[in-house]
């Protein structure tokens, strides 16, 4: 019995895990306040399959989790970092499920 | 009576027309951008008091301001702004050994600008940036208020009557530690009512340090900055029916310590303007203080 409820909740913990979407790393230039920050949060809030996003102002590093099966691609973020009116210097894609 | 009166317009204009900021300086702009689409709203206090009167008059003059400026950013460069004052204005003073007061309130001239990003460097943690703006301010507001001594003077109706245009350059350098903000410009107003207020000139300056967190983390979430402005304001004089007022205009310079507290969606921040060098025309009514007191926020 306690073999089949292990079972059972690691089969749970796997579909959470795996149905997390992707998450990227964006290096973005001319951060230097938090409240500049905002801006860039909700330009990429906006753009489709994005779950969160968390700005570390102190590193100049945006942080974006899609829902599962949602893409970024580099030409949004730099379109969103642009258009919130700062400069995006790297974008990287660190696969967390499928 | 007149003639004082007009000095003391110089004084409002002056305090008035540093509402065109959204985040960084308390006294006037900034070239730190607006995001794309969104919207910045700020509410300033202004109270303006101005009693050292040389002509023995014992004048004294209180204005308060409520000042909201709605901000909206057209792209990562271009930011519209508008401004609407609501002012409650009050000079006393003695004539012939009777005290008199008059006394005015009600929702000022709106203003109208736009800010472009000229020039923009960014590195990791740090941007410098150089904007230019430019508006008017639209006789929206009424020019032709009474009390029971009559039309009350220029400076304490509610609105000017005239088209005025403003215009400069503002350049920013931020780093996470602090954040040094200089801007030139210039306001041309406008003839109403036979009344003609000097055109003005400032320079002005500010830096912002981070007092607190001593050392950022990744999950640092707000700023304290110590603020401390500077303001050099040249009004030149009034003209009056054509005729110069010889006693009105003048340069002040102003310095304002203060400080702002500074999140991801809201600024709280204060200043206390103080002049620290008046070179004024004639008997012209000092400046006390201005204490400026606000928040913004973004939506």
């Amino acid at each position: 019995m306690k073999i089949i409820l292990w079972v059972l909740a690691l089969g749970l913990w796997s579909m959470v895990v795996l149905a997390e979407g992707d998450r990227y790393q964006l290096q973005v230039d001319g951060l230097a306040c938090p409240f500049c920050a905002y801006g860039i949060e909700k330009k990429l809030s906006h753009l489709e399959g994005v779950e969160q996003v968390t700005t570390d102002v102190a590193n100049g590093r945006v942080t974006v989790q899609m829902t599962g099966g949602g893409i970024l691609e580099e030409v949004q973020a730099k379109r969103a970092v642009q258009a919130a009116g700062f400069t995006l210097r790297s974008f990287i894609r660190e696969e967390t499920g499928e | 009576m007149n003639q004082t009166i007009f000095r003391m317009a110089m004084v409002l204009m002056t305090v008035l027309w540093s509402w065109q900021t959204r985040a960084a300086p308390v006294t006037f702009n900034t070239a730190l951008p607006v995001a794309e689409g969104e919207f910045i709203h700020r509410e300033l206090l202004v109270v303006m008091r101005s009693g050292d009167d040389p002509s023995g008059m014992n004048r004294d003059m209180a204005v308060s301001t409520l000042v909201s400026v709605l901000g909206y950013g057209i792209s990562g460069k271009l930011a519209l702004f508008g401004a609407l004052p609501y002012a409650d204005k009050k000079l006393a003073l003695t004539m012939n050994a009777m005290p008199l007061e008059r006394s005015s309130d009600g929702f000022g001239d709106l203003s109208l600008f736009g800010r472009y990003t000229l020039f923009q460097r960014d590195a990791p943690g740090q941007t410098f940036r150089i904007a230019v703006f430019a508006g008017t301010e639209a006789p929206t507001s009424d020019d032709h208020e009474n009390d029971n001594l009559g039309r009350l003077p220029p400076p304490l109706q509610s609105g000017s009557g005239a088209w005025d245009g403003f215009g400069g350059v503002v350049a920013t350098w931020q780093i996470l530690d602090y954040q040094l903000d200089g801007q030139i410009a210039y306001r041309n107003n406008g003839k109403a009512n036979g009344f003609e207020a000097g055109d003005q000139w400032r320079l002005d300056g500010s830096l912002q340090y981070r007092l607190w967190p001593g050392t950022l983390a990744a999950d640092t979430r707000g700023f304290l900055y110590g603020v401390l402005e500077a303001n050099l304001i040249h009004n030149d004089p009034n003209r009056s029916n054509g005729e110069k007022d010889e006693n009105s205009g003048g340069t002040t310079l102003f310095l304002a310590p203060g400080l702002q507290y500074v999140t991801r969606r809201w600024i709280v921040e204060a200043v206390v303007q103080l002049p620290v060098s008046q070179n004024l025309r004639g008997t012209a009514l000092e400046n006390d203080y201005v204490v400026r007191s606000g928040f913004r926020w973004n939506f």
